[in-house]
């Protein structure tokens, strides 16, 4: 369905890579099997693609595991607490690294924006993927979102011709 | 439930018989983690049950695995840098000046894990080498795991990372979805093979052979007996190329240390009687020391 | 030896600024090219810079162009350190006078070896 060569297993291979090596304890990231619980205090970061494929990609988790995750690529103890900052900040960076190696394997050539972060994702965009991980039993779901309209999608692709 | 001292033992007589890998008492931990894989996809409870089970029942595709699983695959892009600096600047250029624009190098890589040990040998050799000349690797390991790995190419983002010069990267690798994949041409001139270092070797004669971090896993007695094996296979002057932390300790006499630039080399010492040409020192071995410009000798171990 | 890192994470500041301290160097830190540039300005001679891609006020490609500019800056080692991975985005930052290009994610290890590769912290050799 999508007109792009990135699917549920790159994007996969993709965030257990930035887990492998940056994030260490808390396991591997693995698939989450059966339903999502509901999300206390929902955190979302993203990193918007422009280009011949405009759209984003948006990690979103829960508060507490969002410190976790921070402490963890800080290199913090486990008891540490994770300020505001921080966790704004470190939450983007993993946003970025997933979403920056994604950017790699959309069509050429696209740019990166900065990440971003907030409650909720912005509202617009058509959803491409999904996917439903698990780190040590803690959700995180990434998704893959199109921002392109169908015109822009088309007038696009007949200045590339 | 943990493992038992009969379970490891077995499994430990096993590898020793098959890899000479010694896993020594205490390495029970190494078993258990190594193996828990094999168990759970058998739907077994734990590693016990496995090596039970393959006791009684097993196959010889069972055991093989089980050694494969054993075996440590720890490697990177241009390991250590400097015995691909020793190739770049010493022996590659001294081979061409020795035979020529033509010159065909030989290689082994000897244990060569997912692959990423060949490769920068061919990505070395396409640097220094005249396009006239042409290298033939031949890449070798016990495991089929590692070796389906290498034999495509394919190495994950993190696996790129460890050590791969950004030039070479550019020059060699394309994307391959998530992963890189190194170019066909490259591949071309290394050849894969399954290959057990206690059976008999690879015919030579070798100019370049990579025997590295292996021989740390075995007894010094099967380390002797490879060595001397290996100095068979060697052409006339080849260089051996082991292991930062790895010495042809007990093998005075057998091959001696020359210095390469900054890195270290073996190379086989022949009787002292008749003069045997010298291929990676352009120099005549007359003696056990020789003293050659490029290759100048080290201290001996 | 000094080395700057330059990126608009502070988290991956730290991280690439923990790597460089165990592995001997000293390192200061900015969060975009300009306030690199306005260090160097000042005297701040690092053997080493770590350059984000992508960041505000002044990207890092920008960075090692404007670097690469100043002959007396020439013999400082520039090394990208990011998410940016095309081929042809390593191609131009090399083009642009980059060293070498480390891809996030990466390992210790990884940023290790790429230091050894630029001679900046020392390969084991046999005693
Ligand atoms: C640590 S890796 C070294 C890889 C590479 N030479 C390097 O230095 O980076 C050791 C390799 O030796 C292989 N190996 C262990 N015992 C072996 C044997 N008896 N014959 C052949 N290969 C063996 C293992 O499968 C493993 O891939």
């Amino acid at each position: 369905m999508s007109p792009i060569a990135v699917g549920e297993r790159e994007i996969f291979e993709i965030a257990r890579e930035v887990f492998d090596a940056m994030i260490p304890g808390g396991g591997a990231l693995e698939e989450w099997h059966g339903d999502l619980p509901v999300q206390h205090e929902p955190l979302t970061a993203w990193v918007a693609f422009h280009g011949p494929f405009s759209g984003r990609a948006v990690l979103s988790s829960e508060r507490g595991t969002v410190d976790d995750l921070a402490s963890a690529l800080l290199g913090l103890g486990p008891d540490a607490v994770v300020g505001d900052e921080d966790r704004l900040d470190a939450f983007g960076e993993i946003a970025n690294m997933v979403g920056g190696n994604l950017k790699s394997l959309l069509p050429f050539p696209g740019t990166l924006g900065l990440p971003e972060v907030a409650a909720e994702p912005p509202a617009d965009g058509v959803l491409l993927e999904k996917l439903r991980l698990s780190w040590g039993g803690r959700p995180i779901v990434i998704t893959l979102w199109s921002t392109d309209s169908a015109a822009a999608a088309l007038s696009e692709g007949s200045t590339l011709q | 439930m943990s493992l038992s001292a009969e379970s490891f033992e077995h499994v430990a007589d096993l590898v020793l018989r098959r890899s000479a890998i010694r896993l020594a008492p205490g390495k029970e931990y190494l078993v258990e983690t190594r193996l828990l894989g094999m168990a759970r996809e058998r739907g077994l409870a734990d590693v016990e049950e496995l090596v039970r089970q393959v006791r009684a029942s097993g196959t010889e595709a069972d055991r093989e695995r089980i050694v494969e699983e054993l075996t440590t695959n720890e490697t990177s892009w241009f390991r250590d840098q400097l015995p691909f600096e020793s190739l770049r600047e010493h022996v590659l250029p001294r081979i061409v000046a020795e035979r020529g624009p033509a010159a065909r190098v030989r290689v082994w890589s000897a244990a060569c894990s997912t692959g990423q040990e060949p490769y920068s040998i061919a990505m070395t050799a396409a640097e220094v080498l005249p396009p006239t000349a042409s290298v033939e690797i031949l890449a070798t390991d016990l495991s089929d795991q590692v070796l389906a790995q290498a034999r495509s190419g394919t190495y994950s983002q993190l696996e790129i990372n460890r050590g791969m010069p950004a030039s070479m990267m550019v020059r060699h690798l394309v994307r391959s979805g998530a992963q890189w994949q190194v170019n066909p041409d490259l591949r071309r001139s290394v050849t894969f093979r399954k290959h057990n270092l206690l059976d008999m070797l690879p015919l030579g004669p070798f100019d370049i052979v990579f025997l590295r971090n292996v021989l740390i896993y075995f007894d010094v007695a099967v380390k002797h007996d490879i060595l001397r094996r290996v100095a068979r296979v060697m052409a006339p002057g080849g260089v051996l190329v082991l292991g930062s932390a790895e010495t042809v300790f007990g093998m005075d006499g057998e091959w001696s240390r020359v210095q390469a630039g900054r890195g270290s080399l073996y190379v086989v010492q022949r009787p002292a009687t008749g003069a045997v040409p010298s291929v990676a020192t352009g120099m005549t071995h007359t003696h056990r020391a020789a003293v050659v410009p490029a290759l100048a000798r080290g201290g001996q171990e | 030896m000094r080395a700057l890192v330059i990126d608009d994470s502070r988290a991956m500041r730290r991280i690439v600024s923990g790597i460089l301290k165990d592995l001997g160097l000293e390192p200061y830190e900015a969060e975009h090219g300009q306030a690199a540039l306005a260090l160097l300005e000042d005297g701040l001679d690092p053997a080493l810079a770590c350059v984000d891609w992508n960041m505000p006020v002044m990207d890092g490609l920008t960075f090692v162009t404007s670097v690469r500019a100043r002959p007396q800056w020439r013999s400082m080692t520039l090394m990208m350190v990011t998410t940016e991975s095309e081929q042809s985005q390593i191609v131009r930052a090399l083009a642009a006078g980059a060293h070498e290009y480390l891809i996030k994610p990466f390992t210790p290890d990884a940023m290790r070896a790429k230091l050894e590769i630029l001679g900046l912290v020392r390969t084991e050799t046999h005693a």
